[in-house]
């Protein structure tokens, strides 16, 4: 089988964990046996997906490209997707949550299923991805992103909490998602700080200067300077519950317009 | 703070308005507004095109906001007067939060200036030794070690502090930050940039600085030998390489090549390979078969009209496809002989056989191409700064992922046969689930499971007090 088909699988078996956790929280409101079956189901393809990354890894030695399978916007939606399918099993396990998988599943499954747009030939590697800072920068900007992605996730339960009591009742303690956006952006960020300053690294010595000010970059800076505010507010101010979680949906919004809205202004990224 | 201080003769105006500024640089909501600001910039500088020609702009926008570009320099932005000021006010809104809180740290590693986030008392009746051994064992293995113990006049206290390096981590960030932006200045100021193109077979020695265009002399020439662009059989590039030799008044210092990924260094300027142009053909290759069947190959320069050895003919190039139709390349040429008067011919590449001339037969092998390499040449005494900043910045970061300052702090003080230990602790992160561990491992220490639940205070310095006897 080789990794394309694979992804495919992935893709259905994201969408069924989401559809079997979802009974679950109809059939029965409280802790069930049924949804510790689902979150094991989710770990189980969040296990095939990590394999159908290392094979598509293999592949490309066998086809004589080899590379690490981070060089497009195909092979990075794949590794997003396990990012964020990852941060999610943690915060689970962490937080005892199931409704952060139930709500934040949608993000791997809809980001892998957007991979059937592209092509997913594996191409060799053009010149300027040809190294090996391309691994540091691509796997630490990724993980941060799946940290906030959880934020995200998570400030949006808050600020459904929030908005209505009836639907609070339902949800998990405000103070467990409070916690919940803050500890995410308190990972995410240094990991996005190690991905601007490897990709920063890279920079100077591909193109010989460090930072230029390309779309991408800007961006970067812009999310990290959200999120920064995010924790001075937070830790500094005393900012809590509405107004961080608000920050922590900017902040993703940030992010999103960093991995794709950049790709329709011109720069040095056009490849991703 | 210092300007908070007021003299003897009571507050006057210049008290107040130097304590304001350095409220101001001192305070977090500062940093916070001009964190978002630099934002706002940033968006700005991404939506408006930037290193624009204002010469073009005055002549193709409309006048107000051709001001306006002028004044806010609104087609360079990120090296615009306004956001280097945001930038150099961020540094010394950090510098002030650092002055402000670095004089604290030396006492809380020492431990003496601590305000912890949760206290309570017991009391048992035994002795001071046991009480003591019993906690030690107890809260030892949650904190690593055994205490640093301080005699009081009544009694003992116990001292576990964990973690102190967490400290460093805030100074640590912020001075990084300070750093990163110290050496960005210091590229401003006296770094340059800038591009130079080079003809294979030339040598190049002064570069068109970015972005302002002037030119200006490297301390060295570079002599480009050979450019040579390599695909990979489906047709994307697979490398861009510049082999070149460093001149220094014409003697050869060094020699190399520079690729994509792979730059070159002298006397601290390094080159990096940017882009490239095919600007023509160096020479085409024909093979020549003679009247009796002889095969020769000749390299024909392009710019030269050349005998073909062997037959009367001289044939001179006229033009050259490299493959844009579907026939593949093909080469044009006239030929002529003393006997036969000029005619133009065009040879493929792909046909199985030479082209016929009457005396002999020519075919067409190939050629090789002539490139400019574009290289980018740059200069930046702050590079090494910038990464001392960005070690800083991740160690720091680090440290407050992966540490957390933790402590607890027992008072034994015994009255006749009953002891009372207060117990205080405190933590960095995490205060609610520290305060339960430390709590629930006492408790079953001392076999005392059933004892009165406090409330979740998290975050809270205020100590409530619960009692219980061991």
């Amino acid at each position: 089988m080789t990794s394309i088909e694979l992804n495919t699988y992935v893709v259905f078996g994201y969408l069924a964990c989401g559809v079997g956790y979802l009974t679950a929280f109809v059939v029965s409101s409280k802790e069930s046996r049924l949804r510790t079956v689902m979150f094991g189901l989710f770990v189980l393809v969040w296990v095939i997906h990590t394999a159908s990354i290392g094979l598509r890894w293999i592949e490309s030695y066998q086809m004589g490209i080899g590379h690490a399978p981070l060089s497009n916007l195909y092979e990075s939606l794949v590794f997003f997707a396990w990012a964020m399918a990852l941060a999610l099993i943690v915060a689970r396990l962490r937080f005892k949550s199931d409704l952060i998988v139930l709500i934040g599943l949608p993000l791997p499954f809809l980001t892998m299923g957007s991979t059937f747009l592209l092509n997913p030939e594996i191409k060799p590697l053009i010149p300027a991805l040809q190294s090996n800072w391309l691994i540091a920068h691509v796997i630490t900007c990724f993980l941060g992103y799946a940290g906030f992605a959880v934020s995200f996730v998570a400030a949006l339960l808050l600020l459904f909490t929030k908005a209505s009591e009836g639907l609070a009742k339902h949800l998990p303690q405000a103070r467990i998602l409070d916690e919940i956006v803050y500890r995410s952006v308190l990972v995410g960020l240094p990991l996005l700080t190690v991905g601007i300053v490897t990709g920063a690294a890279w920079a100077d010595y591909a193109w010989g200067s460090y930072w230029s000010w390309d779309p991408k970059e800007t961006w970067s800076l812009i999310t990290w300077l959200v999120y920064s505010a995010f924790l001075h507010a937070r830790l500094a101010r005393g900012w809590t519950g509405g107004r961080t979680a608000a920050l922590s949906v900017v902040g993703f919004a940030a992010v999103m317009f960093t991995y794709f809205g950049v790709n329709y202004l011109p720069g040095l990224h056009s490849y991703f | 703070m210092p300007g908070s201080k007021t003299g003897e003769s009571g507050p006057s105006r210049t008290d107040s308005l130097f304590s304001e500024i350095t409220t101001f640089f001192t305070s977090v909501r500062t940093t916070i507004t001009l964190l978002f600001l630099l934002a706002a910039a940033s968006i700005v500088g991404t939506l408006i095109p930037q290193d624009v020609n204002l010469d073009q702009l005055s002549r193709t926008a409309a006048p107000v906001y051709y001001r306006l570009t002028v004044i806010l320099d609104l087609h360079q932005i990120y090296r615009s007067w306004w956001f280097l000021l945001l930038l150099i006010l961020l540094s010394l809104n950090l510098l002030g939060c650092l002055l402000r809180r670095l004089p604290r740290i030396p006492g809380e590693w020492r431990g003496d200036s601590v305000k912890s986030s949760f206290s309570f008392t017991v009391s048992a009746p035994r002795s001071a030794e046991e009480a003591r051994s019993l906690l030690v064992s107890a809260v030892g293995p949650l904190l690593g070690g055994s205490p640093q113990e301080i005699p009081g006049n009544d009694g003992l206290k116990l001292v576990w502090v964990k973690h102190r390096i967490y400290l460093l981590a805030f100074p640590l960030i912020h001075v990084a930050i300070i750093v990163i932006l110290v050496g960005g200045l210091i590229g401003l100021l006296y770094g340059v940039k800038g591009s130079i193109q080079i003809k294979e077979g030339e040598t190049g020695g002064t570069f068109a600085v970015i972005p302002s265009g002037k030119s200006q002399a490297l301390p060295f020439q570079i002599a480009l030998d050979k450019f040579t662009l390599k695909r990979y059989p489906t047709g994307e590039p697979q490398e861009f390489r510049s082999d070149v030799r460093i001149l220094k008044d014409g003697k050869e210092i060094e020699k190399g090549f520079i690729r994509v990924n792979h730059p070159m260094t002298v006397d601290g300027i390094s080159l990096y390979q940017a882009d490239y142009r095919l600007l023509g053909v160096r020479v085409v290759n024909l093979l020549v078969v003679d009247s009796q069947g002889k095969r020769t190959e000749i390299a024909v320069n392009p710019r030269e009209t050349t005998r073909l050895e062997g037959t009367p003919y001289k044939v001179r190039l006229r033009g050259l496809d490299p493959g844009s139709t579907g026939k593949g390349p093909w080469v044009e040429m006239t030929v002529e002989s003393e006997e036969e008067s000029p005619s133009t011919v065009r040879i493929y590449k792909n046909s199985s056989e030479p082209h016929q001339l009457t005396k002999a037969a020519v075919g067409f092998l190939g050629y090789e191409p002539l490139y400019m390499s574009g290289l980018q040449v740059g200069y930046d005494p702050g590079t090494n700064v910038v990464w001392t900043g960005c070690a800083l910045l991740i160690v720091g970061f680090f440290l407050t992922l992966f540490t957390n300052l933790r402590g607890v702090e027992i008072e034994l003080k015994s009255k006749g046969k009953t002891t009372v230990a207060r117990i205080s602790g405190r933590s960095r992160k995490m205060r609610r689930e520290f305060r339960e561990k430390v709590e629930a491992t006492l408790r079953e220490k001392l076999d005392a499971p059933d004892g009165p639940h406090t409330e979740d205070r998290e975050q809270s310095d205020t100590n409530s007090q619960f009692r219980k006897t061991i």
